[in-house]
């Protein structure tokens, strides 16, 4: 059996007294694509942010690559942190920058790497979400869809092993929403780790290895797309399929 | 102008009491007051130039310096001590603290030593005698005869000088007004303001001698020795100095020299500086007064910009007690600056900080106002940060991006954009405020068309010629940072 890349125990998390997370405890093998789905509120956005440390857990584990981040001095965090990409539902793009510096910012201030490397790593990037053409654009010029695609390919950039999406296409106009699926597609065919949250149950269906079914704080069903979505265990599966089937 | 100066003065009095007492009687116990003098080989005297003939500035072979019977004087007394004099300008009222504060070794000003200022500072032997004379308007010639013709009517004096004092006492049913400059005075006079201005004769004279539209009254005050006649000042418990420096006085005295030298040798200056007084002629004096203004206004916004980051990022320090406390220091330091008017702490920064370190007075006024600017500018910078969305750092962290490198590379750049226009604001303001360290002495815009206007005699003219001056510049300005802002605007 493979060594899990993320491993998550007794994970929760508290802002005041609000109990978000409830003793999360669940895995992620190299190579998995792990789609999260639930109501509104549920907790997936904390729970996603925490895997990253963008939200310190209040209590549990969260163990990358064998390391348990929740330990780690602010420097080691750092370094794990770069492992993980993250791409946002509003695409976070930094607007004063270009395209490519967009992409080549991170590469070059963190891993010093040199302008002439980092720019031609961005360009193939680019080339693999189909926008090398737009290379020069300021983020204000572009489409969500096209957003979307240079925010992933920015992630990508930094080499990491685990690719962790929140509601990537929610901010979308419909019409675009495929050209970003099927960039995280190609990217799941290639092997990428991915966590992903989003209502694309189409996606979820036919990309994911796992479902998660997260609700009050909760990860209530761990299963593959098929089961969930034909049998669903729970009640408040059943509830909440029924309601977005409808 | 004239309230909140004296205020100023009594903040900074106050704030430097302690020092000075310390100074003062550890002065007086071992006095090297002369001996420090002949060390360091100059004497500075302190003067207000603007008080013809004691003390003006004149065009001397193209370059502008301080003349007078005064000055004759402090070469006098510098001549017989072995050292060279060194000539300090500033506003009347900071004379005495920048005396206290060692800024200068020296008054000589036309003061008067009264037994008020006798209990700050120590006074030389009187080295002139003069006496009081009320400056009209020559229309008004035989409607005004002395102090007492004024019922009903305003007159002005200098503030902060005997002339002002005793006008309040001696005169019922006259309302008397203290401007800080004798040229505000009889510009007040001309345009009406003012019924009569009162001064010392020979100052009176030297007005009506170059200006036909004036004329004099005598005043009529009754007064004491102490209150005409005109000393030269030094710091409290400084015996050697004073002993030494009444010699000299002594010998003036004896040999008349004020009357036989001095004072013909200041009516020659007022004649050639007086030969040609259209505003082009002091080209030079305006352009240095630009060229101060900007050094001041560049040098600020700088150094404020820098103190700003500093303070703002204090301001948002998070975990830990060292953080709390940092915070809590960024913070009462923006609302103590925030809190005092900017001409207390240039002249606190001046006199106070001057007791510590000998700073010149340019350098003081670009710290002063690096200081209060850089306050306002942190108050700016915190909001710029606060205005860029929240999702910008979280997207810069996630790439693996510190603290560090997420605010400079990604949240400042951002901020420094949202608030550009308010740094273009507060860059204009400066050109404007910065004229407040014209009260030092720092020969910036203002200061230079106070010279201008006392060395011409003529009250408006400057004020016309740097008003168009500062409109110049803040609109190149202003025209300047909107090309910027525009460069800026890509999305
Ligand atoms: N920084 C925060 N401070 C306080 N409460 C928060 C914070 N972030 C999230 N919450 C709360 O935590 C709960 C879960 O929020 P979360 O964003 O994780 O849900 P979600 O499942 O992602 O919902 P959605 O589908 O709307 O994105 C909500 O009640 C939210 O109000
Ligand atoms: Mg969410």
């Amino acid at each position: 059996m493979t060594k899990p890349i993320i491993e998550v125990k007794d994970l929760a998390k508290n802002f005041g007294d609000n109990q978000v997370l409830k003793n999360i405890s669940e895995q992620v093998n190299p190579g998995q694509v792990i789609v999260v789905i639930g109501p509104s509120g549920g907790g997936k956005s904390t729970f996603l942010r925490c895997l990253n440390l963008l939200e310190t857990p209040t209590s549990g584990e969260v163990d990358f690559d064998g390391q348990n981040l929740t330990t780690l001095d602010t420097k080691k965090v750092n370094t794990l942190r770069e492992q993980m990409g993250m791409v946002f539902q509003n695409f976070n793009l930094f607007p004063n920058m270009t395209v490519l510096e967009n992409i080549k910012l991170a590469p070059m201030k963190v891993k010093n790497v040199s302008d002439a490397d980092a720019t031609k790593r961005a360009h193939e990037l680019l080339q693999q979400v189909n926008l090398d053409d737009h290379a020069d654009a300021f983020p204000s010029s572009l489409s969500g869809g096209q957003a979307q695609r240079v925010a992933i390919a920015r992630a990508l950039a930094m080499d990491p092993k685990v690719m962790l999406f929140d509601e990537p296409t929610s901010a979308l106009d419909p019409e675009m929403v495929g050209e970003v699926l099927n960039v995280m597609q190609d990217l799941a065919q290639q092997g990428m780790t991915m966590v992903v949250v989003t209502h694309e149950m189409g996606f979820a269906k036919s990309v994911a290895d796992r479902v998660w079914f997260m609700a009050d704080g909760y990860i209530q069903e761990n299963n593959t797309p098929e089961e969930f979505f034909s049998n669903p265990q729970t009640e408040r599966a059943q509830d909440f399929l029924s309601k977005i089937l409808m | 102008m004239k309230n909140k100066l004296i205020m100023a003065i009594a903040l900074v009095m106050a704030l430097v009491a302690g020092w000075t007492a310390t100074t003062t009687t550890a002065q007086a116990a071992t006095d090297d007051s002369l001996a420090q003098v002949q060390k360091s080989g100059k004497l500075v005297m302190g003067t207000s130039p603007d008080y013809p003939p004691y003390e003006f500035q004149a065009t001397v072979h193209g370059k502008s310096q301080v003349v007078g019977m005064d000055v004759a004087v402090g070469k006098k007394i510098a001549k017989d001590l072995g050292v060279k004099l060194v000539v300090k300008s500033m506003s009347f009222d900071s004379l005495l603290v920048a005396l206290q504060t060692g800024k200068v070794d020296m008054v000589i000003s036309g003061m008067n030593p009264t037994p008020a200022r006798r209990k700050n500072v120590d006074f030389t032997h009187t080295y002139y005698q003069g006496g009081y004379s009320i400056v009209i308007n020559k229309s008004d010639k035989g409607i005004y005869k002395d102090k007492d013709s004024f019922v009903g009517k305003t007159i002005g004096a200098q503030t902060g000088s005997t002339m002002y004092t005793e006008s309040k006492k001696q005169t019922s049913g006259t309302t008397v007004k203290g401007m800080t400059s004798v040229s505000d005075l009889i510009l007040g006079l001309q345009s009406h303001k003012l019924q009569g201005v009162a001064m010392e004769k020979p100052s009176a004279q030297a007005y009506v001698a170059n200006n036909k539209e004036l004329a004099m009254i005598p005043s009529k005050f009754n007064l004491s020795a102490s209150d005409t006649s005109a000393s030269v000042a030094f710091a409290k418990g400084s015996t050697s100095l004073v002993a030494a420096a009444n010699k000299s006085v002594d010998q003036i005295r004896k040999q008349n020299l004020v009357n036989k030298d001095y004072l013909p040798a200041a009516g020659k200056y007022l004649k050639t500086n007086t030969v040609n007084t259209s505003m082009l002629h002091y080209w030079k004096a305006f352009l240095k007064g630009i060229e101060y203004t900007l050094i001041i206004t560049v040098c600020s916004v700088f150094f404020g910009f820098i103190l700003g980051v500093l303070l703002s990022l204090a301001r948002m320090a998070q975990g830990g007690v060292f953080a709390t406390a940092l915070r809590w220091l960024a913070t009462a330091y923006v609302e103590f600056i925030r809190g005092t008017p900017m001409m207390v702490q240039v002249m606190f920064v001046y006199f106070g900080l001057g007791l510590i370190v000998n700073l010149p007075a340019l350098t003081s006024g670009i710290i002063a106002i690096s200081l209060n600017s850089g306050a306002y500018i942190a108050e700016y910078i915190r909001g710029g940060i606060n205005s860029v969305d929240k999702g910008q750092t979280e997207a810069a962290r996630s790439l693996g991006m510190t603290k560090g490198y997420t605010l400079r590379y990604v949240v400042l750049p951002q901020a420094l954009k949202n608030i550009w226009p308010s740094l273009g604001n507060e860059f204009i303001t400066l050109i404007k405020d910065s004229s407040i360290v014209s009260i030092i002495g720092v020969s910036e815009l203002i200061f230079q068309s106070n010279i201008v206007r006392s060395d011409t005699y003529r009250g408006v003219a400057p004020i016309a010629v740097i008003m168009v001056l500062y409109f110049i510049m803040t609109f190149t300005a202003s025209r300047i940072l909107n090309h910027f802002e525009r460069k800026m605007q890509h999305d």
